[in-house]
């Protein structure tokens, strides 16, 4: 999900990109700061995270500001999926997987976490039930099949399906399968502790994570031993510190970010990169409570290359109309063939008049105080009354929004726009009352994505995962408009960067001088 | 004098006590709660219901109320849902960032707004003045955060004589916590001096046209002698109103310069929790501030009635 973003730093963002710019006329032809960061002598590096997650209980909490550092750094999971699809050892060692596909086995590393204490089957067992139990419904699906979680030795652990799970086995190689010990649970929000290669020697809540190389790593040593990730809410202040070498990447840049990146042609002295992990999908929202019909003719209202013009990075943005990200294997960018209602307005205007919408009062809720929604929703209702749509924009902050939303039940409004996580399952829902906040129940889609789920091959699950997504698009529930990439920004001497392995954690541990 | 110290003593008290009372209702009507904010948009209702059941936040309201407020009473200012910190730590860590900031700032604007402000009312209707009254309308036009950030792109970015934003604490190296702070106080400094010079002058010229400042003219004493050893005296005394309203006014202040500068202050810790909802850290921390301001208020009260008995008979 989208954190919270407060007005005053949206504010801040867009008035200090005026500012940055203003000052750059004033000064003329700017001195480049030196690409040779002064923390490489001293194996240091220093990153830039844009939010502070107010809380490290990686148990209770979605919010990505945490999701990014904690992970895969100082938590591990039990596998790594890796990105061209095969596995690799986490904390466990070694696994074997029954030919029903209904058992796992782990063998666990004889390893200890970073305060000393070795890691044992208990703290497995432990953690699994942790997760299993998690309030985030994300970190406890993966465990909708688990019927037992046993010790088998000291150093083996026996997972028991009740039936195959494409989801049990992936949540292994994310949150849902972070290892940690019981002993540390009640610090877990100021100081998680892992198995991961660093550890975390400081949080200073809205100042910096001071991260230290972990002595007891059962890997390679990381490279750079001394990690400070700075947390600078305000986007333009974060390109200033890396102009001036205070920082050596902002491996996370906002969308609100991207245009000045390359107005100030950062991109060119600075290694850009863009990798699907962290990015995010972004759709529309039209209650199911709408008449289908008319939820198509606002599908038709949705010009998505106006949403990918908006944020003036073409780099950054592909136009789609497939719940995911392009990792994923069911992703489609737009095409005929993937757009049931492709950009029609005549046709919308048409369809308005002639079914009497105009006389439908519609509420559009929209989350003021983060600038990667508020900028369609400008887009989107303007375009929405230009067709003849009778509705009215209520914008609120975001724990309203959650109350009124998300919390709400039923969900109070007709049309809304997310960004967020491109977790297909967040939609399945096995009987009408029991819809999620975008309000979306579909026994068809739900059933696809169940039998993805026990797919015994990654080609079936493939194939199952893109006929649920055909499903979802012409439901007209959810409407995606475009995929963001996740976009970083290096100092150029920084090498080593890979894409996440472990939902969005930016693993540090690969970089290097 | 009994009777005015038990009256003074009573509205502190009933001034407290609607303080609480609003303070609570606001952060309550707000709404939203920490558990739907943590648990994002995956989270049932049942699962934020539930976290919010541990964090007590289902209580009737009346005893969420008197809970706090009894263990405010008791010493015990709560602690964050969150992260389980205690408040009292939580609020004392930001302050070693959020005093030397606004007490610095307040500093350097006086010293700055003094002199200009006393040389602009002396050379009022020269070109000299006029200039100066001019930069000073300037300054109260610009917002705090843009001379941030263009003193910002200065000094870190483009000069690279000190930290674009970003704190280092104390303990770790007091020279860079000074360097954390330069640019932070002279962006807050700066403007608070452009407001104050355009009291000082004013206050300035006003007691320029006094009786008494004539009669010292008349024992023998130059304009700048009477003016600095007469004049200056009196014209604190508005002054003095204004930089306690100006006092006031760095708790909002130093909000926007903690943002851009990314300083961890007691005003970004707060900006954030309300944001988050994390009732009990807001409520505590602005109940200490509201303690803190109508403490002060008492003080100056009880010393007004000490000091000036037709204050005692007609308050």
């Amino acid at each position: 999900m989208r954190e919270k973003m407060h007005s005053i730093t949206r504010r801040l963002g867009l008035l200090t990109a005026a500012a940055a710019l203003f000052a750059g006329t004033l000064g003329g032809a700017a001195t480049l700061a030196e690409a040779a960061s002064p923390r490489a002598a001293e194996n240091k590096m220093v990153l830039v995270a844009r939010q502070d997650p107010g809380t490290l209980d990686f148990v209770k909490s979605n919010l990505t500001a945490m999701r990014l550092w904690i992970p895969a750094n100082v938590v591990e999971p039990l596998v790594y999926f890796n990105k061209d699809g095969s596995v690799s050892p986490g904390v466990a060692e070694s696994w074997t997987i029954s030919d029903d596909k209904k058992t796992y086995t782990f063998k666990i590393r004889d390893t200890k976490f970073s305060n000393g204490a070795p890691v044992t089957a208990e703290d497995v067992i432990y953690s699994l039930n942790t997760m299993k139990n998690s309030p985030v419904v994300d970190y406890a699906a993966a465990y909708e099949a688990v019927t037992a979680i046993d010790k088998v030795d000291d150093h083996t652990v026996k997972v028991t399906l009740s039936r195959p799970s494409q989801n049990f086995w992936q949540g292994m190689g994310a949150i849902s399968g972070l290892i940690q010990p019981e002993a540390s649970a009640g610090t877990i929000a100021t100081n998680p502790i892992g198995t991961g290669p660093y550890k975390l020697a400081r949080y200073t809540t809205n100042s910096a994570f001071e991260f230290e190389a972990n002595p007891t790593y059962w890997g390679e040593a990381p490279p750079v031993k001394n990690v400070t990730v700075r947390i600078i809410t305000d986007g333009t202040a974060g390109l200033n510190a890396l102009e001036a070498g205070e920082v050596d990447a902002l491996p996370v840049i906002t969308i609100d970010l991207w245009e000045q990146l390359s107005k100030r042609e950062l991109d060119k002295k600075y290694s850009l990169v863009t990798y699907p992990q962290v990015g995010e999908p972004t759709y529309a929202v039209l209650n199911q409570k709408l008449d289908k019909d008319l939820r198509e003719t606002i599908a038709k209202t949705l010009d998505r290359q106006s949403y990918n013009d908006a944020f003036g990075a073409a780099w950054g943005a592909e136009n789609t109309c497939t719940f995911a990200l392009p990792n994923q294997v069911w992703y489609s960018p737009e095409s005929p063939e993937t757009c049931p209602f492709p950009y029609d307005m005549e046709g919308a205007m048409a369809a308005i008049a002639e079914k009497g919408y105009a006389s439908t009062p519609l509420e559009y809720a929209s989350l003021s105080d983060v600038p990667d929604l508020s900028l369609p929703a400008d887009i989107m209702v303007p375009a929405m009354q230009a067709a003849g749509f009778n509705v009215t924009r209520n914008a609120i902050d975001l724990a309203r929004y959650s109350q009124l939303i998300f919390q709400g039940r039923p969900p109070q409004f007709d049309v809304t726009i997310m960004s967020g996580d491109a977790n297909p399952v967040q939609w399945a829902c096995p009987d009408p009352t029991k819809a999620g906040w975008s309000t979306y129940c579909s026994a068809e889609y739900t059933k696809a994505l169940a039998d993805a789920d026990i797919a015994l091959t990654p080609e079936d699950y493939a194939a199952q995962m893109k006929k649920a997504a055909d499903i979802l698009r012409k439901d007209a529930v959810i409407v995606p408009l475009i995929a963001k990439k996740g976009v970083g920004l290096f100092n150029p001497d920084l090498k080593g960067f890979q894409e996440p392995r472990v939902g969005v954690a930016l693993e540090m541990s690969k970089l290097h001088w | 004098m009994a009777i005015y110290v038990l009256r003074k003593l009573a509205f502190f008290l009933g001034a407290l006590f609607i303080a609480s009372v609003a303070i609570f209702l606001l952060i309550r009507g707000a709404g939203g709660n920490v558990a739907a904010v943590v648990l994002g948009k995956g989270a049932t209702p049942e699962a934020i219901n539930a976290l919010a059941h541990t964090y007590g936040l289902d209580r009737p309201m009346a005893v969420q109320y008197f809970d706090w407020i009894g263990n405010m009473l008791s010493g015990d200012l709560g602690r964050s849902f969150r992260t389980n910190e205690s408040v009292a730590d939580l609020v004392t860590a930001r302050l070693s960032v959020s005093i030397p900031l606004a007490f610095s700032g307040l500093v350097l604007g006086l010293l700055i707004a003094i002199p200009v402000g006393t040389y602009a009312a002396r050379n009022v209707g020269t070109p000299s003045g006029a200039l100066l009254a001019l930069v000073s309308q300037i300054g109260v036009a610009v917002p705090v955060f843009w001379a941030g950030i263009l003193l910002s792109l200065l000094f870190g970015v483009r000069l690279g004589w000190l930290p674009t934003g970003g704190w280092t604490d104390w303990s770790v190296s007091p020279w860079g916590a000074i360097r954390s702070l330069v640019l932070p106080v002279l962006s807050l400094g700066l403007i608070m001096a452009a407001v104050l010079i355009r009291y000082v002058r004013s206050a300035v010229l006003d007691v320029m046209n006094q009786d008494y400042l004539r009669t010292a003219r008349a024992v023998g004493m130059t304009r700048t002698e009477a003016l600095l050893k007469v004049g200056l005296r009196n014209a604190a005394l508005p002054l003095v109103t204004i930089v306690g309203l100006q006092i006031a006014e760095l708790i909002g202040g130093t909000v926007i310069i903690e943002t851009v500068f990314s300083l961890p202050g007691l005003s970004r810790m707060m900006l954030a929790n309300v944001a988050a909802r994390e009732v009990i850290v807001v409520q505590s921390t602005v109940m200490l501030i509201v303690v803190f301001v109508i403490s002060i208020n008492l003080i100056v009260d009880l010393l007004y009635g000490l000091l000036d008995p037709r204050v005692r008979a007609t308050r």
